[in-house]
Parts: structure tokens; C-alpha cells; sequence
């Protein structure tokens, strides 16, 4: 497992991290400052998984994404500057400004889409996974979806069509313990998702979504065995979201206490990824600085590309309903 | 009476062993089953004090909800660690070392009995398997492992009579607290911990084994297939993995099978020290562990310092012998 | 404080109107009960049911996983079995999740067996755009609700209807929706403390004029106000219709609106094409044809799903201006 991994994967893992973690602080900053409109679920706490799994995905295989999707789509290879106009809303977004932070997408980077529904990526990302198998490419589709989630309707039937036809799709459970601010005891029976994985007939496994090399080492597990016509698995990591449901600091409503969230961020998994590479000396002081520095650097230049983008027009409105012109 | 202790590991039968080696997640209702099915057959036998770990899903305060427990009976909630982790066990094991504990349930796999056991390294055990990559614990039915375990809370059975002490590796690391092993502890080529399974025979360097069991899986079937020591032997096994030796085609998982370069083997004595560098990964009963910095120095050793594991079988034996479930009318 | 020190009328804000509606509604009826996505600890993410965990236990404010199918089930199947629940769908949207239990179960089980079955079922949901929140979070789908027979439909545009049409609602033996309107939630006017309805079933004038009319849906309601009193100053004196109830439609208050106006505009937040307007305007030229001096013209959303951006979201909507536009353009001035 993990064999021979090349310093260069560990370096890309923990910038990748660093750069989800930078964009979200920063989103979110411009959220409260109000610069950015709408609603954001921001994803620090969980970068790891969107890290680890999106190693092992090369832009031809798709992922489905959620309403906390920014991570996805950074891991994924998504560029700032469109991801901040989209976020406010302007022409040069990646969804021309007409998605926004849920629905934040780019088919040739193999995003099918963050998600306003809460369960809505399981059941597409298996279309995807049929297709895929049906067009005989070496394609995987992973989706990612919440401990909330997996209570839809919507994720089960998606599970049990992927496993009846031995799909190439990855179930990626992100239980970071609440659906909303509603507590996972008080939404679900079982403790853990992936034990459901058992029901439909598919590999079902549990990591600790804190640390990035154990959620690339079951990713990788898994996406090899989609690939290999093997079939799906559901893989389930366990992890926390630092930011309240929306926002920073969100409704202020109490339903998890400080110390709670101080806990998980003892385990923060760029800290503690840091520190082992220091330890191997894979990374230095020095160049773990210099990855927040260009990190920044792309943010600068987002933000100013999104403040200086123009906003979509009347025109736009009413393009892109429907497909128009020749049928491809 | 003396107390019957449960511990019941929420993580165990979940991870990557899943997928590598074709094994079904464990599902944690099942484990809850297998905890109610046990304090009946406990309670059956006689058991009225319980003590437990208060795991992080809630596994036995569940299960002693959905079961009719006669008046009487007591069950005790250890304050949790609240880390959701191994520690959870081992502060556990620690509290029921404590509380006089005459036997212990532990459900879970060799890496939940590695943890108890750091806690209370000569507890008396009844270990139940709730994987597939185990040597430690067996598997066998809950409600007989509950009635063995009342037989010997209540003295019906004397425990020393059924238990026999079982072998363990300790393991010195530089500058570190020590650890154990309970089978074996693998010094690997890995860099990680990652998701802790060994999977990758290219990675291994040496092993050094308590017990080398050819009717096994994993690290143990390894030494087991070359050099078999069982529980009994009074030594262990070392083995170093190279090219230029003996290639053995072995289970590294459930249902996986590698060709594995075997060098050296030799048998090691009680206390005799095996030692090993750095930088490497180390993994006990199975599980990457801890990661070894360039230079620093390991020791370890094989002993029988470990836990008292209860003879099931022979305990339900003795109970038949002295009629202790029949009645007369 | 007591009441009657208090000067003045009592006003309340539209969140809370909800909230003292559906209080009411639980201490009334003892088989009564919430249940939904956050309604409980949360007290909803809009709010609206803050406290009443605490008041009545989650015995009767059931937070539910995110299952939108079961939670509808659950309304259908406990109502046929002797409770009376208040459903929550927090947005209106997320009912594209158990459209199948809306429309074949709830709407159809009565007639299905033969009238064997009464559905005493309150779903209280959240509709509309204006907060950016995107294509699945901002939709207007009363139209697809009241296309289905066998349920009703309320929307409130104020605080006094929300609270009078919660309760209305849930005497109602039969399954009603209260399609509420995210933007109104801090409308404050006046709201009696004690408990009344709004009968299902009228429309409400809330601006008497002669000159023209304007039906106009949920919070659509306040920009025909605005935009009649704009048309004032230009010498048209506009009634304005509340539509309120969209299942069963009052048509009788619309048609008298007609007779004295003779000319008249629809105006709703739902996407004009297919949209509730078009209905009102079949039922006016059926019942009211002679009484019309010009075609009767339609305000909606564009042809499009709601858009995010902030520079998008505001053409979509309709407003003030664009009803003053079309009544100008139905007046030729
Ligand atoms: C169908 C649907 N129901 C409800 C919601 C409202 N909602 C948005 S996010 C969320 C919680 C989702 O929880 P989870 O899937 O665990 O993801 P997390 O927010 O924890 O990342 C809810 C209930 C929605 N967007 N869609």
C-alpha cells in the first residue's frame, strides 16, 4: 500500500490542503464581510479527504461534489480566479455566474457539480459510473456526500444500482457528525455509514479522514478496484467541520461545544501532516511557508479577477436553458 | 462478586483490510448483538456486577438497553477518554484494573486486545473476534463466552484453573513510551501510518513473532508456514524478508495472497533482545503503529508477561462436570 | 408585560407569526405534531419553531434525518391513522424530493379508497428568491401543487395570514400546503394574540380601486402595492387582490374585482410560463369575458431557473416596475 510514494505526492497532498484551507478562511471572510452573496458552506476541518481521494483522479474521471463542494473542486483542479467570480457572482465564473457557491462545476475538469440537494450527486455520479462502464473507458466516478446525506432516499438507491452493476464508482461518505446541526446520533441508527455498505452488497470501510494518508491509501484501494471492474465501494471518513453549517460563525446557534471542536483541531490533519514531513524532512520550515505564501498569492489574484470581472446581463438570463444550435 | 468487564471496539471490522483482502465491514449492530447475547449468557451463569468501557457509538450502553436485565444486576459506565480512539481502551483497561475486574470481554480484533492489554497487561480475558485478520481473540459463540465469563466472575470456576498466561513482545523505543505486541511486530520500508494495514510484502524488513501459526492469516502465517511456534512454545520466531532466500507464497490478508521473500529465520528465547534502526515504520499485531525516525533505536523482547486468556471450552467442561446448570426438580 | 399595558396595535413580525401559530395550533390539538429537517434543537433555520422544543418536548417537535420522502410518509401515514401533523419542508424546492409522496400518496389516497381515508396533514414550507441562494433554493412551486387534486394551497403574504391560514390549515381535514415566503419572514403588521383563521378559500382586497386589477400571489402582494401607488400618481386607481388562497381559488372576489375594474393583471413570483396566473386568466375569460375591456396580462419570472448572481437575480424577480410597465403597456399610456 502507498508503495513508493514519491516526495513529490507528499508535497502535492499538503498543498493541496493549504490551498483548500486558504481559499475557505478567505471565502469565508468575504461572506461575513459581505462581498460575497448567498450562501457558503465552507469545507476547513475537511480537506484531507478531498485531498487524499483526488489523488488518486486524473480530470477525465468524474466526481459529484455537495453543497460544501469548494474543496472538491480545488482538489480536483479547479483554478482560483474563476472560483471566486463565481462566488460573486460574475460573467467569468466557472458557472458564468449563474450557479454560485452550490453549484459550482466544470465538466472538463470532470466536476459534475456541487449540489444544492442534499443527496443529489450519489444517483449522478452512477449514471456517470454506467456511462463509463458502458463506453468501456477506464473512468471512475466518485461522489461525495454527508453522514446527512446517506439518509436520502436518494443514496441508497444509487449505492444498490452500483453495486448490482458493478460500477466503477466510489462512495465517499464525509461524516463530519452533524447533518446541519442536527448531532448523527440523533439522524441515524448506525454509528457508521460504510456499515450500510454491507446491505447493498459492497465493500464497506471506515479511516480517519484527519489524516490525509490513510484516506489516500483506502482512495487509492478503492478507485483501483473501480478501475479494475471490481466494483463500487463505500468509504467513509471520519471527520469534522471547523465552521459552523453556513458561514464562520453562522446562527450562533449551540448544538456542539468549543471543546469539541478544539479536540478535532488537535488532530488538524495539515498540522499534523506537516509535522511528519518536517520529521522526514520531506518539507522544511522554509517551504511549508513559501506553499501558504503562493496560496495567498492566488487568492490576491483571484479576489482582484473576481472585483474587476463584469456581471452577467440581461442576455444571459435566458441562455443556457436549453441546448441550442446543432445536436453534437 | 467480583465484576465482568466489557469492552466493545466501535472501529474494529472496518478498515482497509475491507477492500484488500474481500472481507465484509463488521457492523457495529452486530457487535451490539453479540454484547447482549454475551451478558445474557454471563448473567445465566450467575454474573451480577458489570463494568464497561463507554465506547464512542455507544455499543454496550446500547445493548444493555435492548436487554432485559433481571433486578440485581449492576452495570457500571467507565468515564470515557472521549478521544474515539484506541486510547479509549486503554484508559478503560487501566479503570478496570482498578475496579476488580475478574474477567474481561473484549470484542474486537488483535489491535483492540493489543490496547486493552496496555492497560492492564495481565488481565484475564475472553477475546472475541470481531474481524478477519485475527490470532488473539477467536471466534465463538457470545452467549457461551458469557457464561464462561460468569463462571469465572462468580468462582463457580476457578480462573486460574481455565486461563492459561499468554505470551506478549515488548517493545522499547527510543525516547518514546513503550509498547507491545501481543503476536507480532513487523519493522517495515513504509513512511506512513496511513490506514495502518500491512498489505505490501515488498515493504517488510523483519518480524519478530510470539506466534507463528500456519492455520492463520497475515504476519503470523508468514513465520507459521516457515517455522511454526505456537502459544505454548516457551520462545518466539525472528524472521528477516529479502531477496536471496526462500520464497513462500502465503495469506498476507483474508482471502490475499503474496509471494513473500523470507532471509533468516531463527528462534528467539524469553528476553533476549531483538533490536532494530530507524527510520521505518513499525506495526504491531498488524496495524503500522508508530513511525521510526532516522536513527532511532528500537528493542524488543518476547516474554510471557501477557494477559490470562480464558480456555472456553474448558471452562464450560468444568461447569458440566460440577453440574452447575442443572437443576434438580 | 402585560398586554394591556402595551400601547398601541399589536405587531408582530412574520417569523414569529408562524411560531405563534403553530403554538397554538399544538396546544389545541393534542394529536398534533411537528416534525421535520432542524425544526426541534434548531428551532428551524429560519427560526420559526425557536422554543417550542422546549415548551413541548420531542415528543411533538420531531427533528427528523434528511429524508424528505419519509418525512412526508410519515405526515400521510400518521394523519390516515388519527394524528394531525405539521409537516416542515425547510425549502420549498427539496419537495422535488418526495414529489411521489405529494402527488400519489397524499393527493390521491382519499379518492383512491373510495373516501376511506382522511388526511388532516399541515405541510408548512419556504418558497422564493431574493437571498442568492441559487437555482435550488429559491423556487416558486405552488402551480405544481395546485395542480394536484386533493391537496390545498395557502400563501400568505403577511404575518396576520400566515399565523390565520397555519391554523385554518390545520383544522383542515384534508392535506394543506403553506407555501411561505422566505423574504417576508421580518414583515411585521398587526396580529391578534388570540387564535383565528383565515378561511381557505378567499381572496383578500387589500386596496380597493376602480380603475384596474391586479391579483397578485404571496410576496408579490407588496410590490403590486408599491406599484399602485406608483399607477396612482398616474391616475390610475389600481385594486389590488391578494390572492391567498391558490387551492381552492376564490374567483368570485376575482371576478367582482372585474366587473368594476374591467381590465386586470397577474402577477407571481413563479415562473410566468405554466405558472398559477395563467389559470386566474382562463377562469376570468370564462366567467367574466363580457366584463373585459383588454386582454389580461401576466407577470412571472422569466424562462429560466433562478439564477445566483446578485446582477441575474434581481432582473428575474418580478417587482414594482415591471407591473407598472405591463399595466402601462394593458393602458396604452
Ligand atoms: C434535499 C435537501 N434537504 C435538505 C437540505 C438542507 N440542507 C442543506 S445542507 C444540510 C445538511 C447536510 O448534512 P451532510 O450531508 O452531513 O453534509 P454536511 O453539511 O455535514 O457537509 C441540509 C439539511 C437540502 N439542501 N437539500
Amino acid at each position: 500500500m502507498a508503495k513508493n510514494i514519491t516526495n513529490k505526492t507528499l508535497i502535492d497532498l499538503h498543498a493541496c490542503m493549504v490551498r483548500i484551507r486558504r481559499f475557505e478562511e478567505e471565502a469565508g471572510k468575504l461572506m461575513e464581510d459581505g462581498k460575497i452573496p448567498g450562501a457558503l458552506h465552507l469545507y476547513v476541518g475537511q480537506e484531507a479527504v478531498a485531498a487524499g481521494v483526488m489523488a488518486h483522479l486524473s480530470n477525465k474521471d468524474q466526481i459529484t461534489s455537495t453543497h460544501r463542494g469548494h474543496g472538491h473542486v480545488i482538489a480536483k483542479g479547479g483554478q482560483f480566479s474563476p472560483m471566486f467570480a463565481e462566488l460573486y457572482g460574475k460573467s467569468t465564473g466557472y458557472c458564468k455566474g449563474k450557479g454560485g457557491s452550490m453549484h459550482i462545476s466544470n465538466m472538463a475538469l470532470g466536476i459534475l457539480g456541487a449540489n444544492g440537494i442534499v443527496g443529489g450527486g450519489p444517483p449522478i455520479a452512477m449514471g456517470a459510473a454506467f456511462s463509463n462502464k458502458f463506453r468501456k473507458t477506464k473512468q471512475v466516478a466518485v461522489t461525495f456526500f454527508g453522514d446527512g446525506a446517506s439518509n436520502e432516499g436518494s443514496f441508497h438507491e444509487a449505492a444498490n444500482m452500483a453495486a448490482l452493476y458493478q460500477l466503477p464508482c466510489v462512495f465517499v461518505c464525509e461524516n463530519n457528525g452533524f447533518g446541519e446541526y442536527t448531532r448523527q446520533t440523533n439522524h441515524q441508527a448506525v454509528t457508521d455509514v460504510a456499515d450500510r455498505a454491507a446491505g447493498y452488497g459492497m465493500p464497506g470501510v471506515v479511516v480517519d479522514g484527519m489524516d490525509v494518508m490513510a484516506v489516500y491509501e483506502a482512495a487509492e484501494a478503492a478507485i483501483k478496484r473501480a478501475r479494475a471492474g471490481d466494483g463500487p465501494t463505500l468509504l467513509e471518513c471520519k471527520t469534522y467541520r471547523y465552521y459552523d453549517h453556513v458561514g464562520v460563525r453562522g446562527m450562533g446557534l449551540t448544538y456542539r461545544t468549543d471543546e469539541e471542536v478544539d479536540a478535532w483541531k488537535q488532530r488538524d490533519a495539515i498540522n499534523s501532516f506537516e509535522a511528519v514531513l518536517l520529521k522526514q524532512g520531506v518539507l522544511t520550515a522554509k517551504k511549508i511557508e513559501n506553499v501558504y505564501a503562493r496560496a495567498d498569492e492566488e487568492i490576491k489574484e483571484g479576489v482582484a479577477f473576481a472585483e474587476s470581472s463584469p456581471f452577467p446581463t440581461e442576455e444571459d438570463l435566458l441562455e443556457d436553458v436549453y441546448f441550442v444550435g446543432a445536436t453534437s | 462478586m467480583q465484576a465482568v468487564g466489557l469492552v466493545a471496539n466501535p472501529a474494529s471490522g472496518k478498515d482497509i483490510r475491507r477492500l484488500a483482502g474481500k472481507a465484509s465491514v463488521f457492523d457495529n449492530r452486530e457487535k451490539l448483538a453479540i454484547v447482549r447475547r454475551a451478558v445474557i449468557g454471563a448473567i445465566a451463569a450467575g454474573a451480577t456486577r458489570f463494568v464497561y468501557m463507554s465506547d464512542s457509538h455507544g455499543i454496550v450502553k446500547q445493548a444493555i438497553a435492548e436487554t432485559t436485565i433481571p433486578r440485581g444486576v449492576r452495570f457500571e459506565a467507565l468515564p470515557s477518554s472521549g478521544t474515539a480512539s484506541a486510547m479509549d481502551t486503554i484508559v478503560a483497561a487501566e479503570q478496570m484494573a482498578q475496579k476488580d475486574c475478574a474477567v474481561v470481554l473484549v470484542l474486537g480484533g488483535d489491535g483492540t486486545n493489543r490496547a486493552f492489554v496496555r492497560g492492564w497487561q495481565d488481565a484475564t480475558l475472553v477475546s472475541l473476534s470481531t474481524g478477519t485478520n485475527n490470532v488473539f481473540p477467536v471466534m465463538a459463540e457470545a452467549t457461551v463466552a458469557g457464561m464462561a465469563l460468569g463462571l469465572v466472575a462468580t468462582g463457580k470456576v476457578a480462573s486460574r484453573s481455565v486461563a492459561s498466561q499468554a505470551k506478549l513482545i515488548e517493545i522499547d523505543i527510543e525516547d518514546e513510551e513503550q509498547d507491545i505486541a501481543l503476536i507480532d511486530a513487523v519493522i517495515t520500508r513504509d513512511a506512513f501510518i496511513g490506514a495502518k494495514a500491512l498489505v505490501d510484502p515488498s515493504q517488510l524488513k523483519e518480524a519478530l513473532l510470539c506466534r507463528a501459526e500456519p492455520a492463520a492469516v497475515g504476519i503470523t502465517s508468514l513465520g507459521g508456514l516457515v517455522r511454526p511456534v505456537s502459544d505454548q512454545d516457551d520462545f518466539g520466531l525472528h524472521l528477516t524478508f529479502g531477496e536471496g532466500g526462500r520464497q513462500l507464497f502465503a495469506p498476507m490478508g483474508p482471502g490475499m495472497f503474496s509471494t513473500v521473500n523470507i532471509g533468516k529465520t531463527r528462534l528467539v528465547k524469553f528476553d533476549q533482545v531483538v533490536r532494530a534502526l530507524g527510520p521505518s515504520v513499525i506495526a504491531l499485531d498488524g496495524e503500522r503503529e508508530r513511525v521510526i525516525a532516522t536513527g532511532q533505536r528500537i528493542e524488543m523482547r518476547i516474554s510471557r508477561r501477557g494477559p490470562w486468556v480464558v480456555d472456553l471450552a474448558a471452562t464450560l467442561l468444568r461447569a458440566a462436570k460440577r453440574k452447575i446448570f442443572l437443576r434438580t426438580m | 408585560m402585560s398586554e394591556a399595558l402595551k400601547e398601541g396595535p399589536r405587531m408582530l413580525p412574520y417569523v414569529s407569526a408562524i411560531t405563534e401559530g403553530v403554538r397554538q395550533v399544538l396546544q389545541e390539538q393534542d394529536n398534533a405534531f411537528v416534525a421535520g429537517e432542524d425544526v426541534g434543537q434548531a428551532g428551524s433555520v429560519f427560526g420559526y419553531y425557536q422554543g417550542l422544543l422546549a415548551e413541548f418536548g420531542d415528543r411533538r417537535i420531531v427533528d427528523t434525518p434528511i429524508s424528505e420522502k419519509g418525512i412526508i410518509g410519515l405526515g400521510v401515514g400518521a394523519a390516515a391513522t388519527g394524528c394531525r401533523p405539521i409537516i416542515d419542508v425547510m425549502f420549498m424546492d427539496f419537495l422535488g424530493e418526495c414529489m411521489d409522496e405529494v402527488a400519489n400518496q397524499m393527493a390521491k389516497m382519499r379518492f383512491m379508497f373510495g373516501g376511506g381515508a382522511t388526511l388532516p396533514v399541515t405541510v408548512l414550507t419556504m418558497a422564493g428568491a431574493g437571498m442568492n441562494l441559487a437555482a435550488q433554493h429559491s423556487q416558486s412551486w405552488e402551480a405544481f401543487l395546485a395542480h394536484l387534486p386533493g391537496v390545498k394551497v395557502l400563501m400568505p403574504s403577511n404575518a396576520y395570514d400566515a399565523k390565520g391560514m397555519i391554523i385554518a390549515a390545520a383544522r383542515d381535514d384534508n392535506p394543506v400546503f403553506v407555501v411561505m415566503n422566505k423574504m417576508s419572514l421580518a414583515m411585521q403588521c398587526e396580529v391578534p394574540a388570540e387564535m383565528y383563521e383565515v378561511p381557505l378559500g378567499k381572496a383578500a382586497v387589500v386596496r380597493e380601486g376602480t380603475g384596474f386589477s391586479i391579483f397578485a400571489m404571496g410576496r408579490m402582494v407588496h410590490e403590486a402595492l408599491a406599484a399602485a401607488k406608483t399607477l396612482e400618481g398616474l391616475g390610475v386607481d389600481c385594486e389590488v387582490v391578494d390572492v391567498r388562497s391558490i387551492q381552492p381559488f376564490d374567483s368570485e372576489t376575482a371576478v367582482a374585482s372585474i366587473k368594476k375594474t374591467h381590465r386586470a393583471l397577474v402577477v407571481h413570483e413563479a415562473v410566468r410560463f405554466g405558472g398559477f396566473g395563467g389559470e386566474i386568466v382562463a377562469q376570468l375569460q370564462e366567467e367574466a369575458f363580457d366584463y373585459l375591456d383588454a386582454p389580461i396580462a401576466r407577470v412571472g419570472a422569466p424562462f429560466s431557473p433562478v439564477p445566483y448572481s446578485p446582477a441575474l437575480e434581481k432582473l428575474y424577480i418580478p417587482n414594482a416596475e415591471r407591473i407598472v410597465a405591463e399595466v402601462k403597456k394593458v393602458l396604452g399610456i
